[in-house]
């Protein structure tokens, strides 16, 4: 199996198995999905370490992009919290 | 559209994005969102590993690979070398590793030089009959691929072999690498290239065999040799043996 079919494969599996356990507790709140769906993505891309320089660069750049949603996410909710 | 990862990629990035607020604020389910939200990154890491395939086809490669394979065979053959070839580290030959073979049968790498000339024919010993043919090996190429040469441990060798088999090339799964005394032991998961009955492969070794040696060598700064390479249970087995 090609190393990028097993890394689509581990994200779908990890992804719906935090959606679901997430679902199973009764979490109503999508940005407590959004949160925890991007720090599966960012753990599961940084273990792929041994991919191509090309496959890397593609996969860090939608990470910065994940991270970046995912902080404005945190940031919303610390206000929520403040206010 | 021929790529598989930009189709699935297209697919599920679209499906995802509008099925989001669908769910959102029509269904009011935060889990069914969610889903959908993972649709979209997933569709979106595909997308993106679309753009990194190589543009050159595995049909294409296959051709260079066996052209410059045919060539060095028929070199090997028609001057009837039998012996194994022997991997130098890039600072033996003017900083571009490559392998020799010595011509003569019975041939001792005793008195081995520092720096070997970057001929086709190179005297690598003060006796007459120390000649060797050196040729470039698919190992030596991939050297290039690497980040940073790997330190002189199991560990390095392990993650450099796997980073161009698994990572670069993808023709392997896992590698293991262990250094017991002069013998690197190198086991391969699903690998999808074997070993072959051909004057090449005796001489230099398969390409896998090739690139670990090669891998080796530099990272130990000896010259190596392919001292056996063996399919067994599944698994990839090459023993390189590091030369004093």
């Amino acid at each position: 199996m090609r190393i990028y079919n097993r890394l689509i494969i581990s994200l779908a599996i990890a992804l719906s198995s935090v959606n679901i356990f997430l679902a199973f507790l009764g979490q109503d709140d999508i940005s407590i999905y959004f949160i925890v769906n991007a720090i599966v993505y960012l753990i599961i891309t940084l273990l792929y370490v041994y991919l191509n320089p090309r496959a890397k660069f593609a996969l860090n750049s939608l990470s910065a992009i994940i991270f970046v949603a995912f902080l404005a996410v945190v940031t919303m909710e610390v206000i929520e919290i403040l206010k | 559209m021929k790529n598989p990862y930009k189709v699935l990629g297209i697919i599920l990035s679209i499906a995802g994005a509008v099925l989001a607020p669908v769910f959102y604020f029509f269904f009011l389910s935060a889990p069914l969102t969610a889903v959908a939200l993972s649709a979209v990154i997933i569709g979106l890491a595909s997308f993106f590993l679309a753009n990194s395939r190589p543009n050159i086809s595995p049909e294409a490669c296959q051709i260079l690979l066996k052209t410059g394979m045919e060539n060095t065979a028929a070199l090997l053959e028609e001057i009837g070398i039998r012996n194994k070839a022997i991997y130098l580290p890039a600072r033996m030959r003017d900083g571009y590793p490559q392998a020799i073979v010595p011509i003569n049968d019975h041939y001792t790498l005793d008195n081995i030089k520092d720096k070997l000339p970057g001929r086709l024919i190179v005297r690598y010993g003060p006796g007459a009959d120390d000649m060797a043919i050196a040729v470039t090996t698919p190992g030596s190429i991939n050297l290039e691929m690497l980040e940073h040469i790997p330190g002189p441990n199991a560990y390095d060798i392990e993650s450099a072999i796997s980073y161009i088999l698994t990572g670069v090339l993808d023709i392997a799964n896992s590698v293991k690498v262990d250094i017991t005394g002069s013998r690197v032991n190198v086991e391969i998961k699903n690998a999808k290239m074997g070993y072959e009955e051909i004057w090449y492969y005796y001489c230099l070794g398969s390409p896998l065999a090739s690139i670990a040696a090669a891998i080796s060598s530099e990272a130990l700064q000896k010259p190596v040799r392919i001292f056996e390479e063996k399919e067994q249970a599944g698994k990839y087995r090459i023993v390189l043996e590091v030369l004093a």
